[in-house]
């Protein structure tokens, strides 16, 4: 803000000497050496200090220093806060102060809860225009800057800030253990603390774990045979390349990444449109985990694949990353919409690929991190010259971009259809509005009669006293209802004075006479104004051209309900219905344009302003394109082109094998996803608030060896599933020990560390972690020991046209999850997940999430008891033991072998030939054992493997 | 990655504690997160609330939800002004952005009356609500939810219009755990799925137990509304009996092989919680046992007020189980009371629908001693211009609207703050959304600046970076 001289202002009211004038070459400079004279002192302290006291301490003082600003001493006022210095001494109208408390300016009004009076007003505008002399010149306490953040010199030497390091590999005692450096750096770590690691799983646990880690699906009894039977020194290894090379590998670690994305076939959050296209890009990306596609090249492709020089179909697919948040659709403040857009898309960014929390830098410097104001809206240019939405809107809902694939020959064709959608929509409507048409029609023709039977009842009266008696006259009862209530609120419309009095008097045939004619001669007024020439449209005559403004008025005593329900009968709605639902179904069956969700580019924007307070209403300086000053990889600065966003500038940044964090964190997700906890717990922050690598030196190791595979994902598959650590057993025998030590039953070694007490979240990971199954895993485990899934893979499986409303203003639910094929392509409708993927921990997908959690809670348990999902799976089953199963014995070996890879023992099979020949008991009917009895009973063991903790964790 | 900062302390107060797996095992049945695993938040324990800080003055809270935008003025907030320049524009400026395009002045074509001790003015359109002026406590500045429907509904049931957050119900269950061993501790029924949908009763990074469980949905009549899979017409209840009993000795003899592990446990239980649910909530829902005057007083003899009524009904009867946190939603098919046009028509409709319910709702809970523990607050996403839309409707405003509360800690018959001359913006004691949380969670005796949750490496509140609490309207 220019800041004109204020000497004339200054000289009125304050005593000062020639030292202290020239010194007071800026506001904050005066505060400490001028001391007000007694008149301006005794304004301040009589009128001004009160109103400050009372209604700005409570936010603006020491304490509570809301938007950086305190005005409980001179130098505060002066300095002002975040948007700039509160006063101009001598000039308030060009004082933040007074405009804020003028209260004209909706976006600056303070004091927030009300304003000030006028008269308080007036003293503060005096005030300021006296030269605001201000007493309060004691020092202030020292300003809580509120940030604990680190400087960049502090965030360089932080730990995820540093290069990545070539760690050499440590030497261990137990040498037999390793077999590979994996093995070195995680006994190592053991070794220092006398921990030893548990014994290695047994090969039945080893292959349903491997093949739950990298399919998904629990292995079948044929492959766990196979496995017990092959001897070979690579039998493991044998194992782990058939399932590597498996197309479902690409289901299941794609899904992984879709975490991490945010995938989801819908927007979400305010209108919630079907991302019809979004399907592109799960398919993009189970391709390039299928495909070994290299992760830096990944990285590139999703973030800038529109702008490489190859760019192809492919690359712009995978763009879609950038737009599929969740956005505020019908946002009328588009400017508003836009920097959210772009917060999120930095927010998403910043923790997918490099475990920043870019979202917290929008309002401030980064209260933790080394990032700073200016390093986010240095990126936020780059995302803000980028087309995140299209040109076209449907109503208030705008739209987001796409990359078109389509010929002309697939536009023509596509025309066809939307107009076709259209076509049946307005049979839709225009029946419903003709529908509407026909009932006002009917009740003007017998509104006199609306008007008797109005008589009839009081306006308090229910609904089925008014049905009662419209039912004879064959009114419709609620247009009835509603003229009765028409007429209790409108007493004073004169139109209806007579019948409030004939009512009165008792005279329901006076209220029948005097409507019946003057409607009567209305009517016939107009049909006669009609034929004159010119024809008239309105009535000369007040009586009559009220009359039929009432009889007309689509509002008035006979209004038609607005909703269908009320206003149809059963047969009009239930065609209404019909004809909704047709629209319905062939536009969510319609073909979509062959095009892709992505961005595209925007007017480039050299630079951007700090948004103060994150608010785009309040710009501070800009700042030219950048990447944030503690990540850079090179002094030397980049040059953004001209004519481009520069996030393929910023995409290459990132992917550079200079980078501190790209490798790291992504090496650490792939930890995680094998291991249930990453090196680093929090997945999505390596700043100050996150967790501290467990093993550092071995994340580094990784990292570097990742870059050097070229970033294949594969091969790092192959390090961390060969290693001894991976191979472990889920129990340690010291647990085992301990649990019987503390029941006194033996001495426990006391040289050897009970692990339990030495590290009891087992982050040195002295044995396997018992894992849960993820939601998509149990219901497609349910489905395929069932004989159910369908192994199917890729295409569009959203049961939704692009664009088109999963719930628009109702709240019918038409997405069914029924289809049986995995259930990476059910469809992922934010604000409604499907059930049971929300009950099990399914990520929310607006947030990128590396790691689920694992709640345990009731509904789940009642989705294992009641859900049709396990009940129909169950009885699949139990017909399947039925049919193959010579006696009851195999049948109980053959459920256990599906469902838990292991045959049961003989207690097992005795306890569930007992249940199920209890069950059917239960149920036999007069003519002996009943087949459906048994196979229900069956069906009721079957459906209790499914529930039980065997099937669903994994050791 | 979730990780609170108490995790640690709370975990070995776990191991060591006396009471052993028991009680740990009833605070994971009623949807604690599992303490084996990996994935832990330090949430409260049910009986004992840890971050209440100030004395809670209410117990539960049940709120009734208008969807679409009750108009103050026509309601609540009589306006005379309005009435005299009817048809001349607004003499101010309207906001930088408007949802639609608005027109001049439009009077309320209802008439205020005063009623009870306090003489509070109610409009025609809540004739039995009226009769319990004296309870009510009118908040008549809220303000800062947002323009358009979506927005708003998140900003008032989370806090914010921009990202997927925890709602209110679930901050509450949160901070004060529950107390009904058998049934969900927020409960949202017939809740609309647009809008914001399932975000608007969803626990976001909370621990799961703290999300709202749907009966119904705003499609469905709350006479067939029901919780999801809380029905198997598959199995008798006594082979269901069996089968868990089967499920149990599977887990014991796993435990065997894993050694002991808190979640396994966990889930032992519960299978039994499901069991205990699966009786108690169709109980709940069942309305046939209350008397008839009961259904009468709800309104359930009139077809206008059946639906609405039968959800009031059921959140007393919820509500009286020590569920905390009822939300009663009502909306039809279309968005109820967003009276763009037709306003005399559809607010009539809609009034006449919720109006004797909510009077018998606040009778029945008075009558039975729950009203001064209960906080009751009524309301929408935003309140309508005074403006006019078209020739006979009004535009959505979030600058300044009417909800009020009653119950539990407030002052009844009390009209809080207030909007201009014509009811456009909020002028004296403004509330910001932020500060109807904050009242809200001071009510039940929580600190809405200390009720946070750690996630994602960041400190979340209800509040995010503000709120105030409205100190006047506390009893």
């Amino acid at each position: 803000m220019p800041r004109p001289p204020f000497f004339p202002a200054f000289r009125s009211a304050f005593r000062f000497s020639g030292l202290a004038l020239f010194a007071c070459l800026g506001p904050s400079v005066c505060a400490d050496d001028v001391v007000p004279d007694g008149a301006a002192l005794e304004f301040f302290e009589k009128n001004v200090r009160p109103i400050l006291v009372k209604h700005c301490y409570e936010c603006h003082a020491a304490g509570e220093v809301n938007g950086g600003l305190r005005l409980d001493s001179r130098a505060g006022v002066m300095t002002g806060g975040d948007t700039g210095p509160s006063l101009v001494a001598g000039e308030p109208d060009q004082s933040l102060l007074i405009e804020a408390v003028r209260y004209k300016n909706r976006d600056l009004q303070m004091p927030p809860q009300k304003a000030l009076t006028t008269a308080q007003i007036g003293v503060l505008e005096k005030w300021v225009a006296m030269g605001a002399p201000d007493p309060r010149i004691e020092a202030p306490d020292v300003a809580d800057s509120g940030s604990a953040g680190m400087s960049t010199a502090e965030g360089r030497n932080f730990w995820s800030f540093r290069p990545v390091s070539n760690p050499p590999v440590p030497d261990v005692s137990d040498e037999s253990w390793v077999r590979n450096p994996i093995d070195a750096f995680v006994l190592a770590q053991l070794e220092a603390r006398g921990l030893r690691p548990a014994p290695a799983a047994d090969k039945r646990t080893l292959i349903r774990r491997i093949t739950y880690n990298l399919i998904g699906l629990p292995p079948t009894p044929e492959e766990v045979a196979a496995f017990l039977a092959d001897d070979s020194e690579d039998a493991y290894n044998k194992v782990m390349e058939r399932l590597l090379q498996s197309p479902h590998y690409g289901v299941r670690w794609g899904r992984h990444w879709l975490d991490v994305a945010r995938y989801a076939d819908s927007n979400g959050l305010d209108e919630n449109l079907a991302f019809g296209l979004a399907w592109r890009y799960r398919d993009y990306v189970v391709d390039a985990f299928n495909n070994d596609k290299p992760f830096d090249r990944f990285m590139v492709e999703q973030l800038a694949g529109d702008l490489l020089p190859e760019a192809n179909q492919e690359t712009r697919t995978a763009t879609s990353f950038l737009v599929l948040g969740a956005k505020v659709l019908a946002e009328p403040d588009m400017e508003k919409l836009v920097m959210d857009t772009v917060d999120e898309q930095l927010d998403t960014t910043g923790k997918a690929f490099l475990g920043m929390t870019f979202g917290c830098v929008r309002c401030h410097d980064h209260k933790f991190d080394p990032l700073t104001h200016a390093d986010y809206y240095a990126l936020a240019a780059i995302f803000k010259s980028t087309r995140t939405f299209a040109e076209t809107r449907t109503g208030v809902i705008k739209h987001w971009h796409q990359h078109s694939f389509a010929t002309e020959e697939d536009k023509a064709k596509l025309k066809e259809i939307d107009a076709e959608i259209a076509k049946k929509k307005s049979a839709a409507s225009s029946f419903k509005s003709k529908a509407i048409g026909r009932l006002r029609e009917a009740a003007r023709a017998r509104a006199t009669e609306y008007l008797v039977a109005a008589t009839k009842f009081e306006p308090s009266a229910p609904l089925a006293v008014v049905e009662a008696i419209a039912a004879p006259l064959e009114l419709h009862p609620r247009i009835l209802h509603h003229t009765r209530l028409h007429l209790e609120y409108n007493q004073d419309d004169p139109f209806f004075s007579q019948w409030h009095s004939l009512v009165a008097a008792g005279d329901a045939d006076g209220v029948d006479k005097h409507f019946r004619t003057v409607f009567a001669e209305a009517e016939a007024a107009y049909v006669a104004a009609q034929k004159m020439d010119p024809p008239q449209k309105t009535l000369t005559d007040v009586r009559l051209r009220t009359a039929r403004e009432a009889l007309y008025d689509l509002s008035g005593f006979l209004a038609v309900p607005p909703k269908v329900e009320f206003a149809f009968d059963e047969k009009t709605l239930a065609e209404y219905y019909q004809l909704e639902d047709e629209a319905r179904i062939l536009e969510s069956n319609a073909p979509d344009e062959p095009a892709a969700m992505g961005v595209g580019e925007q007017t480039i924007l050299a630079s951007l302003p700090i948004h103060i307070r994150g608010s785009h209403l309040n710009l501070g300086n800009p700042v030219a394109r950048e990447f944030p000053e503690v990540m850079r990889t090179s002094t030397v600065r980049p040059v953004f082109p001209a004519g481009q966003s520069g996030r393929l500038e910023f995409a290459r940044w990132m992917s550079s094998t200079q980078h501190p964090l790209s490798a790291r964190v992504f090496v650490n997700r792939v930890w995680g996803w094998h291991f249930g906890r990453g090196i680093v717990g929090t997945t999505e922050n390596f700043g100050q608030l996150g967790d501290r690598p467990s093993h550092p030196e071995l994340l580094d190791w990784l990292a570097r060896r990742f870059m050097e595979s070229g970033w294949s994902v594969k091969d790092q598959h192959r390090l961390i599933l060969s290693s001894s650590a991976y191979q472990m057993a889920s129990v340690h025998p010291a647990e085992q020990r301990s649990s019987a030590a503390a029941a006194n039953l033996i001495e426990v070694n006391p040289i050897e560390v009970n692990p339990i007490e030495g590290d009891p979240e087992n982050l040195l990971l002295w044995k396997f972690r018992l894992q849960r199954l993820e939601a998509e895993q149990i219901r497609d485990s349910v489905l395929a020991v069932s004989g159910r899934l369908d192994m199917a893979i890729g295409g569009k499986t959203v049961p939704l046209r692009n664009r088109q409303f999963v719930f628009n203003h109702t709240s019918k639910d038409h997405t069914k999850y029924d289809s049986l094929r995995r259930a990476l392509y059910l469809p992922v409708i934010r604000n409604n997940v499907y059930s049971l993927f929300s009950q099990f921990d399914f990520p929310d997908p607006t947030m990128p999430t590396g790691h689920r959690s694992s709640t345990v809670v009731a509904p789940q348990a009642l989705l294992m008891m009641n859900s049709d999902l396990v009940m129909d799976s169950a009885s699949s089953m139990a017909s399947m033991l039925l049919d193959r199963g010579r006696d009851n014995t195999e049948r109980v070996q053959m459920a256990y072998a599906r469902t838990v890879g292991r045959p049961p023992s003989a207690g097992e099979t005795q306890r569930a030939i007992a249940f199920v020949g209890e069950l059917t008991s239960q149920s036999i009917g007069a003519t002996g054992v009943d087949e459906a009895g048994k196979r229900q009973a069956w069906s009721a063991f079957c459906q209790s493997l499914f529930a039980s903790n065997e099937f669903i964790y994994v050791r | 990655m979730f990780s609170g900062p108490d995790l640690r302390t709370r975990r070995q107060l776990l191991k060591t504690s006396a009471v052993g797996f028991g009680h740990v095992a009833m605070s994971a049945l009623l949807g604690k997160e599992s303490l084996g695993g990996t994935e832990q938040s330090a949430a409260p324990s049910p009986s004992a609330p840890q971050i209440s800080h100030v004395a809670a003055r209410a117990k539960r809270v049940v709120f009734l939800f208008m969807k679409g935008g009750p108009s103050h003025v026509d309601t609540f907030d009589p306006k005379p002004l309005l009435t005299r320049d009817n048809g001349k524009p607004l003499p101010f400026d309207l906001p930088r952005i408007t949802f639609g395009t608005q027109g001049n002045l439009l009077k309320s074509p209802w008439k205020f009356q005063r009623y009870g001790e306090s003489g509070l003015p109610v409009s025609e359109l809540f004739p039995h609500v009226a009769q319990h002026v004296d309870d009510l406590c009118v908040l008549r500045s809220v303000h800062g939810t947002n323009p358009a429907h979506g927005g708003a509904l998140l900003k008032l049931h989370t806090g914010t219009d921009q990202f997927v957050r925890p709602s209110m119900g679930s901050w509450v269950i949160y901070g004060l755990g529950t107390e009904n061993q058998n049934l969900p501790a927020f409960v949202t029924i017939c809740p609309t799925l647009a809008h914001g949908g399932v975000n608007n009763w969803g626990a976001a990074f909370l621990p799961a137990h703290c999300q709202g469980t749907p009966i119904g949905n705003a499609s469905l009549a709350a006479a067939n509304a029901t919780v999801k899979h809380i029905q198997n017409d598959r199995i008798s209840s006594a082979a269901q009996r069996r089968q868990l009993d089967l499920i149990r000795a599977m887990n014991q003899d796993h435990l065997e092989v894993t050694g002991r592990d808190q979640a396994l446990e966990g889930r032992l239980n519960s299978f039994e919680l499901a069991f205990r649910m699966q009786s108690a909530m169709p109980e709940v829902q069942n309305l046939s046992s209350e008397t008839v005057a009961t259904q009468k007083l709800y309104g359930m003899d009139d077809a206008v007020t059946e639906d609405f009524g039968r959800q009031c009904l059921m959140a007393r009867r919820l509500l009286e189980r020590d569920v905390r946190f009822v939300q009663v939603t009502h909306s039809d098919s279309e968005v109820q009371w967003d009276q763009h046009s037709n306003l005399y028509h559809g607010h009539t409709k809609n009034s006449s629908e919720v109006d004797k319910p909510i009077a018998g709702f606040l009778t029945d809970l008075k009558a039975r001693g729950l009203l001064d523990d209960t906080l009751v607050l009524w309301g929408g996403e935003f309140g309508r211009t005074p403006t006019a839309q078209g020739t006979n409707g009004r535009d959505h405003n979030p600058h300044g609207f009417t909800m009020w509360m009653a119950g539990g800690g407030v002052k009844g018959g009390y009209a809080y703050g207030a909007t201009d001359d014509y009811g456009y913006y909020a002028a004296e004691n403004k509330m910001h959304v932020n500060d109807l949380h904050a009242t809200l969670l001071h009510l039940l005796g929580l600190n809405h600046e200390r009720l946070t949750f750690r996630y994602a490496s960041r400190d979340f509140r209800l509040t995010d970076v503000a709120g105030k609490v409205a100190e006047d309207i506390l009893a």
